[in-house]
């Protein structure tokens, strides 16, 4: 009866976590608990505590659920039980003090404990969350510094290390030394087998020389360039050591998606004082030397050079400064003479040109040609080359019928070009050279491209009137039944079979050189082209040449290269 | 700057949290003061606000009675908040102790404070998860190893889908938890409802609040929380303010309104 009214008035005062049967069970048990206090001798403070503290344990625990307790306690309790006591006007307050002093003590406690337990939860959830935090970092920092495919350290972590070994506190004295390694025809692989494979190839690289290589940092820097970093070497051999590992670890036969692949690389080593050196200047040199690896044919490691580096960097420079300096007329053209053997004239002259460079004074073509060649200037020069040998031919006119003419060296990139004929005849216009006084030197090779292109071009310079030789006759493929159907006018026979018979007639080597140059000639009459000779130095020379026939000469013995002025004042 | 994926949320306790809200209105401390005051403002606002966590707390407290007394003996708990009193795993183990339960939750304090309260007990298991990512709560491994999906399981998402606005597709995440249970599984919601309510100003009131938190209110009628249930039979008494979910007492349903809860059980057929 007493139990169910306290049930009533605490329910709704916090959340009980138990039935409504269970509630009244244990109100009545504390119920029971209270009346004894009441009755028993002598009077029991700890009765009252206990049960205060009940209450809390059983979560009627609010400052509504006390209130209520002490108002239904006194209301009702005596009256419900039907107790009866003498001092009981003195008892009650005495009881419910001790139960409102039980139940806010455990009330205390029980908030403390929860309010420590839930910032410990909250501290924990911090910690956790910084900690997933760093570990997010470190994956961020992870990803940011590796190259996904492989897992090796990327570019990025490279550097840093680089930079690091170079430039860290103390390390002044330290060598480092660095491998740049490159497959070899790793492309082949890719275009044959797909970049499936290429891929795995390069994986299964990556892991050989992880393997290899465990202590020095290896990066994978893109495509399949790879780089280690050696730390405080001694000397170059610990870095040769390193290379020669890391090839050994790709030389091995790797099975990939089904494919037995077995690749070899090329590297390029530089070992060096950290003092005075920069990672930028390190790779560069280490990129160079890695493609002087590749151009010895791969499978090699190579040592960087510093002299050999200086000289490509030299003409690296100088094939750059061409531009600037046919801006600034830089370049010059001397003439030599092409001297009929029959009479002494001066049938042409040769256009050779010269550059006058502000640092290096003059150079000749051999220290600068094969570069514009590979770059591509060789197109414009070529170009210069032909418009100021026309426009200082068509100023020989004076001579009339005997004017010499002028023959112009045309490059491959020249004769592929698809606006020759055009260019060729622009100039032509321009400075009013005839045609028949333009002779075009190529070589074999131009002619014997699979493109016919080039072959119809100067076909029909050849129809407009032009002479077109070719030059350095013998020293390339010297098929001599494809001239019958090139439009070809002369054959200029190159300096080495020449130079054979500067020795005595009776010595055997140069009769069987005069015997090759005697064919020769006759078989370019039969085909009606003349054959000039090149490098002639001798009088001798030209005595036996003009005995097999051959038609002119060219060389000291007949005058060296000159500005044409000179060139004019002899033939005046 | 948005947050990337990658970067984990930060722990302020200057913020609201309804999980700590919730356990104020329970009459329990696991709160900081930033709750308490939202909290107090929810009831100047919402005065039945403590009664109907109270009342939806009954709830929990039944349908867990139910549902272990119907056999079911693995629960998977989503929004679980702070483990104050009467929960899941003390229901059903006093019932049946081999009974099995994962609380997730995306508090990470109450995830902490779970963690703790559970140490010990190998049959209890809290994540840090989200409602709304339901595929990843049931490849999460605490899950998997856990619960045996084979056999039914009971998914509780009690008090929490008033946090999920229909535009996160509330209808998606049941169909994709539904999706994984086995025959003979049950699904138990409760969420706040103004169903019968006069307007009062008190859902503007109540919505202002919680727009404070992390996890704003949604309110929805009886028939939209019921079409959620898609796929489930509700058992009796289907969808009902949670006081009149099979009240232990008639007077205990009286005034069921008041609660602003409405819940339901349903169970998955065959």
């Amino acid at each position: 009866m007493f139990a169910r009214a306290w049930a009533k008035a605490v329910s709704g005062t916090s959340y009980l976590p138990m039935t409504q049967a269970q509630l009244e069970a244990l109100l009545h048990r504390l119920t029971v608990r209270l009346a004894g206090a009441l009755v028993s001798e002598p009077f029991d403070l700890r009765a009252g505590h206990q049960v205060g503290a009940e209450l809390v344990a059983a979560h009627i625990a609010s400052a509504e659920g006390l209130g209520r307790t002490i108002e239904v306690i006194q209301l009702r309790l005596l009256r419900d039980l039907g107790l009866v006591t003498e001092d009981v006007e003195d008892r009650m307050p005495r009881l419910l003090a001790t139960v409102a002093t039980g139940y806010a003590r455990a009330l205390r406690d029980r908030t403390l404990d929860e309010q420590e337990s839930i910032r410990r939860a909250a501290m924990m959830a911090r910690a956790e969350a910084e900690r997933a935090l760093r570990d997010s970092e470190a994956r961020f920092r992870h990803q940011a510094t590796h190259d996904p495919l492989t897992d090796l350290p990327n570019r990025t972590l490279f550097t840093e290390r680089l930079a690091a070994a170079i430039d860290s506190p103390g390390r002044g004295a330290d060598r480092v030394g660095v491998c740049f390694l490159d497959l070899d025809r790793f492309k082949v692989v890719n275009d044959s087998l797909g970049h499936h494979v290429g891929d795995m190839l390069l994986v299964s690289v990556a892991d050989r020389l992880r393997r290899a290589l465990g202590e020095h940092l290896v990066a994978r820097l893109g495509g399949d360039e790879f780089v280690i970093l050696v730390e405080r070497t001694a000397g170059t051999d610990d870095v040769v050591k390193v290379a020669e590992a890391a090839l050994a670890a790709i030389n091995e036969p790797a099975l990939v998606d089904g494919h037995e692949l077995t690749v070899s690389a090329s590297i390029g080593i530089v070992e060096r004082p950290v003092a005075g050196t920069t990672p930028i200047d390190l790779m560069r040199a280490a990129d160079a030397t890695l493609h002087w690896a590749k151009a010895a044919g791969g499978a090699r490691w190579t040592l960087f050079d510093a002299d050999r580096n200086r000289r490509e960097l030299a003409r690296y420079a100088l094939s750059a400064a061409i531009p600037a300096a046919l801006e600034r007329g830089e370049f010059q053209l001397d003439y030599q003479p092409l001297t009929s053997l029959r009479d002494g004239r001066v049938l042409g002259v040769e256009a050779l040109v010269r550059w006058r460079h502000p640092e290096l004074g003059k150079l000749y073509p051999g220290s600068f040609i094969e570069l514009a060649e590979e770059t591509g200037l060789i197109v414009p020069l070529g170009s210069w080359v032909l418009a100021e040998a026309c426009r200082e031919a068509a100023t020989w006119s004076s001579f009339g019928t005997a004017a010499p003419f002028v023959s112009v060296n045309l490059a491959v990139r020249q004769v592929h070009r698809p606006g020759l004929v055009r260019e060729v005849r622009d100039v032509l216009e321009r400075t009013g050279l005839p045609p028949e006084r333009l002779q075009l030197e190529v070589t074999e090779s131009t002619m014997m491209s699979a493109v016919e292109e080039p072959v119809r071009a100067l076909r029909v310079l050849a129809d407009m009137g032009m002479r077109i030789a070719i030059d350095d006759f013998g020293t390339g493929y010297c098929n001599l039944a494809y001239l019958r159907d090139l439009p070809v006018t002369e054959l200029k026979v190159a300096g080495e079979f020449v130079a054979g018979l500067r020795a005595p007639a009776d010595d055997p080597a140069s009769r069987t050189d005069e015997r090759i140059l005697a064919s020769l000639v006759s078989l370019a009459h039969a085909l009606d082209l003349t054959v000039t000779a090149e490098g002639v130095e001798t009088e001798g020379q030209a005595d036996r040449l003009r005995t097999i026939g051959c038609d002119a000469a060219q060389g000291w013995h007949f005058g060296k290269p000159a500005p044409a002025a000179r060139l004019l004042e002899r033939l005046a | 700057m948005q947050r990337p994926d990658w970067a984990p949320e930060t722990i302020d306790i200057e913020r609201p949290s309804v999980a700590r809200m919730y356990d104020y209105y329970l009459g329990g401390s696991h709160n900081f003061a930033a709750d308490r005051a939202a909290a107090r403002a929810m009831v100047d606002a919402v005065p039945e606000a403590p009664l109907m966590a109270q009342a939806n707390r009954a709830f929990l407290r039944r349908a867990v009675q139910f549902l272990a007394e119907s056999g079911i003996r693995q629960f998977l708990d989503i929004g679980s908040g702070i483990p104050t009193v009467g929960n899941v795993h003390e229901i059903a183990q006093r019932i049946a102790p081999e009974s099995r339960v994962v609380y997730v939750d995306i508090d990470p304090v109450a995830v902490a404070h779970s963690r703790e309260i559970l140490s010990g007990n190998d049959r209890a298991a809290v994540l840090q998860q989200d409602l709304r990512h339901p595929e990843r709560i049931l490849a999460h491994p605490e899950v998997t190893r856990m619960l045996d999906f084979s056999q039914p399981v009971a998914v509780m998402i009690v008090a929490v889908l008033h946090f999920v606005p229909d535009d996160d597709r509330p209808d998606e995440m049941l169909r994709t938890l539904r999706g994984a249970l086995a025959p003979g599984s049950y699904l138990v919601m409760s969420q706040a409802s103004d169903d019968d309510r006069h307007d009062t100003g008190e859902r503007e009131q109540a919505e202002a609040v919680y727009r404070r938190t992390d996890n704003p209110l949604f309110i929805r009628s009886r028939r939209e929380l019921a079409a959620l249930f898609d796929g489930f039979t509700l058992v009796d008494p289907g969808v009902v303010w949670v006081p009149q979910w099979r009240p232990e007492t008639p007077e205990s349903a009286e005034d069921a309104e008041k609660a602003v809860f409405m819940g339901g059980v349903g169970r998955l057929g065959g």
